[in-house]
């Protein structure tokens, strides 16, 4: 698609390096490609200025996997979190979210959730790095913040498995109706879930 | 093929799930009526969609779908029969993805099969009652029988001869058992003992319940495994990617429950 004859080799190129990113089908690569193409020169190289510092710039925390500027990063540097308890989250976004809630305990950053059927085994999240931080001692409990899909709680319970042994203790979050839902629609598994979750009011 | 209609109903199990854009999902099912085919549903991934818990891999749901241009869309969906005790224990579910993952491989779209249908939900079925796992091994030479795969575990698979009741050689790219005289000619083979080739022929003709109730010791579950993966991958000629979870799931420390925690 993108070696339409005629198409001057600079643009089949960035056509094809748009196609490449995730929901990007050949139609809006091309459409973005003749964006760029369009914009002022200084916009452009503001674009492939901040293309190039995510890349150089950013790294992962060598504690806790996440992306940060710094590494150690911000919330593995900062000594008044409790440093004996470790939420592990699928993704660095994720972090985010769980800041909101008042969590000041520390994280762990998977870069994925396990996915067999796509051959995302153990050894292709951030399965090992967590093993090796429960060896140091300190950290006497591990949150599942995983998603409640089933990739998620299989990456759960596998996490669990290999941490038992360990002496650690493993949460997950209690699972229940987002706020909002509508029970008629409610699938089963999330609706009994919420049953035995159930709270006084 | 006969024109379908705009929309119709049906019936399947959800074999995988792949993100698209930033919300929906492209969920491949295997239906009662139609085998296997893809379909999309828009705005999935949001917390508050409809759809989301009846849409999980490995749920036996009720669909409403619109047929589009070039991927049909899913209307609505309804859980039949949601499996937690599959999806709720690691080997239980690593077991049924597998299972999942063969039905995927193995079938074309949109071309029916009831039997490969029933066969999915009885071995369902089999993992959320708690029967032994081995269960796997019936799905196996059934689902391979059922899409024109049968293994040859009676007489020699080249020349039809009668075999002693010793170990003989599995030979896949030969279809079965091969007799010593036609070994030479069967390609790579793995030799299996009379016990597994019992287990083999029972699993061919025994109902799932029956062959559920039969005892399998570990060596010899070992065994019917690796045989029975020796065949698919012949037939694949690639290795099934949930097998390899399956192997790492049965090599990790015992379970103990997860406790559940409320967030304050
Ligand atoms: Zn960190
Ligand atoms: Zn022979």
């Amino acid at each position: 698609m993108a070696n339409t004859p005629g198409t001057p080799e600079p643009i089949s190129r960035l056509i094809e390096a748009f196609h490449k990113l995730p929901g990007i089908g050949p139609k809006s690569a091309q459409r973005l490609s003749y964006h760029v193409l369009r914009m002022p020169e200084e916009q452009a190289l503001a674009l492939a200025t901040a293309i190039m510092d995510v890349k150089r710039r950013i790294v992962l925390c060598s504690v806790c996997m996440n992306i940060t500027e710094a590494d150690p990063c911000a919330y593995c540097q900062d000594s008044r979190r409790d440093r004996t308890l470790v939420c592990v989250v699928e993704e660095p976004l994720d972090i985010v979210a769980v800041e909101r809630t008042g969590f000041r305990g520390m994280y762990h950053v998977l870069h994925g959730v396990l996915n067999p059927i796509d051959g995302i085994g153990p050894e292709e999240i951030r399965v090992r790095e967590l093993l090796e931080r429960l060896k140091a001692g300190e950290i006497r409990e591990i949150i599942m913040a995983t998603n409640q899909s089933l990739e998620g709680e299989a990456t759960a319970m596998y996490i669990q498995r290999l941490a038992g042994p360990a002496g650690v203790r493993v949460t997950r979050l209690a699972r229940g109706l987002p706020s909002g839902a509508d029970l008629e629609y409610t699938d089963d598994v999330t609706l009994a879930r919420a049953f035995e979750g159930r709270q006084e009011i | 093929m006969a024109e379908r209609p705009r929309t119709y109903k049906t019936e399947g199990v959800v074999l995988r799930r792949r993100n698209i854009g930033e919300a929906d999902s492209i969920f491949t099912v295997f239906s009662e009526d139609q085998g296997k085919f893809d379909a999309v549903a828009k705005g999935v991934r949001k917390a508050r969609s409809h759809m989301r818990g009846h849409l999980e891999p490995l749920t036996r749901s009720r669909f409403l779908i619109a047929q589009g241009s070039s991927l049909d869309v899913f209307t609505q969906a309804e859980t039949i029969t949601a499996y937690r005790g599959v999806r709720e224990d690691l080997d239980r579910g690593a077991e049924a993805i597998y299972c999942a993952e063969l039905v995927d491989r193995l079938t074309v779209e949109r071309q029916e099969h009831r039997d490969v249908y029933e066969l999915l939900l009885d071995e369902l079925d089999a993992l959320d009652a708690g029967c032994p796992l081995h269960v796997t091994r019936l799905f196996e030479v059934r689902l391979l029988a059922m899409l024109g795969f049968e293994l040859q575990v009676d007489g020699c698979a080249t020349c039809g001869s009668r075999l002693a009741e010793e170990d003989q050689l599995l030979a896949p790219a030969a279809g079965g058992l091969v007799c010593p005289s036609c070994r030479a000619g069967a390609g790579a083979g793995r030799r299996i003992s009379p016990r597994a080739i019992k287990v083999l022929r029972f699993a061919r003709d025994a109902s799932m319940e029956r062959f559920a109730g039969l005892r399998v010791d570990a060596g010899l579950g070992r065994e019917l495994h690796l045989a029975l993966a020796d065949v698919i991958r012949a037939v694949l000629e690639r290795e099934v990617n949930a097998g390899r979870f399956v192997e790492q799931v049965a090599r990790l420390p015992a379970s103990h429950s997860v406790t559940s925690r409320d967030v304050q």
